[in-house]
């Protein structure tokens, strides 16, 4: 754990110091290093910076002006501490990056903190991201989303877990497509529990054409 | 056919006691013995005699088609195969049509999937996807519409987790993904479309 740690301290600067070189050329030169030292700043604090750098090259790919990219990085660094905040109140002190990332992308799709912080607590020792996101996703369909965190939760305490979640969620909002209300369509699931379609998996012929993307090597073209 | 009485053969043949016969079994010998009479006189019928040496008389047709008619005529295949390889036979076909059909495919890592992407975009020239996944950059992932009927598709491999995406347009156009189903705001004023893949390797 200690070893763990040195390495995350040493490890944090080398990755605010290449930002920039990343940054060049792919967003306004005069935008880059005040978006360097927000990145650096999230290192400070133990923050994930990758987001904020994937922010300020989507900007620049974007065409966004530079002082918007500026707005976008700060707002995401916020979103971020915010999202460590509500992880440790709802007990997870030393939350991975992925766990913030998670909370971050569910508050950006509307979940409200304490629905956020009831999952978070009810599910201490296991990945939250595809719980989060079944409920966002109920609740992007009409469903309340408290009503929305009890069926996730209960399907959890069936030993589901991960991708199977969502498909928890999406055969809710298909019962809703059949013509019956949310509360009717949550009892109906919940019934049915742990026995819900799982989600297709690619053709065979797809997946032989299937490319993986190039890392990024050098400024854009554009 | 209906068996012969034993005892009736008997007396065909002359070995039982004749006359004993019921009264039955007597007319059915009578009968017989009048057949067999009249076979042993009969001559042929001319008209047979007549197609029979038509037959003979015919010359052989030609090579080619005595093979086309041997080639057309219907015959009766007799294949004898124990049960046991029949059935061992169709379990073998049974087997290879529910196999999946082998192809080259990607060796996927445990934490990745694959992602397809399909929107419709007609009288574009280029479609491409971008997301966090490349930097955002265009042209990397061009998506195909090998048909022409406006519907752009294409397959990529990504890490297993949630991505940020849009399409570009003829290189110029962002727009979200109208059958994402999840969008999240860009902090630019738009939405970002999202897409969860997850693990191939459940």
């Amino acid at each position: 754990m200690k070893l763990s740690a040195l390495l995350f301290w040493a490890a944090a600067p080398l990755a605010a110091q290449s930002v920039a070189g990343r940054l060049e050329g792919r967003m306004p030169a005069a935008a880059i290093p005040v978006v360097d030292s927000l990145v650096q700043v999230a290192a400070g604090e133990r923050l994930p910076t990758e987001p904020l750098v994937q922010k300020a090259i989507e900007g620049g790919a974007k065409h966004v002006s530079g002082e918007r990219i500026v707005k976008a990085v700060e707002a995401n660094l916020v979103q971020l501490r915010t999202a460590r905040a509500l992880l440790a109140g709802a007990g997870d002190t030393a939350p991975a990056a992925r766990e913030i990332l998670s909370v971050v992308a569910a508050r950006k799709r509307g979940l409200g903190d304490p629905v956020i912080a009831r999952l978070v607590a009810a599910l201490p020792s296991q990945p939250r991201s595809a719980a989060l996101h079944a409920v966002a996703d109920l609740e992007a369909h009409g469903f309340q989303a408290d009503s929305g965190a009890n069926l996730i939760l209960e399907a959890v305490r069936q030993s589901m877990s991960g991708g199977r979640l969502l498909d928890v969620a999406a055969a809710a909002i298909q019962e809703t497509q059949r013509g019956h209300t949310h509360d009717e369509a949550l009892a109906i699931v919940r019934a049915e529990l742990p026995n819900v379609p799982t989600a297709p998996p690619p053709a065979q012929a797809a997946v032989q054409r299937a490319r993986r993307p190039i890392a990024a090597s050098g400024p854009p073209e554009h | 056919m209906n068996p012969l009485d034993p005892r009736l053969h008997q007396a065909l043949d002359g070995d039982g006691p004749g006359g004993n016969l019921p009264p039955a079994l007597e007319r059915q010998r009578a009968r017989l013995e009048q057949a067999a009479v009249l076979l042993a006189t009969g001559r042929e019928s001319p008209s047979v005699a007549a197609r029979v040496m038509a037959t003979v008389r015919h010359p052989l047709p030609a090579r080619r088609a005595r093979l086309l008619r041997w080639l057309f005529t219907p015959r009766a295949i007799v294949l004898r195969i124990r049960p046991a390889w029949s059935l061992a036979l169709a379990a073998g076909i049974l087997l290879v049509s529910l196999l999946p059909a082998p192809g080259p495919q990607l060796p996927l890592g445990a934490e990745e999937g694959i992602a397809q992407f399909v929107a419709r975009f007609p009288g574009a020239r280029s479609v491409s996807v971008v997301g966090s996944f490349n930097d955002w950059q265009p042209d990397q992932i061009p998506l195909e519409d090998r048909d022409k009927d406006g519907v752009w598709r294409g397959v990529v491999v990504l890490p297993a987790g949630t991505h940020e995406y849009m399409f570009v347009v003829d290189g110029e156009r962002w727009v979200p993904d109208p059958l994402a189903g999840r969008y999240v705001e860009d902090d630019f004023g738009r939405q970002n479309s999202l897409l969860i893949v997850r693990a191939e390797k459940r």
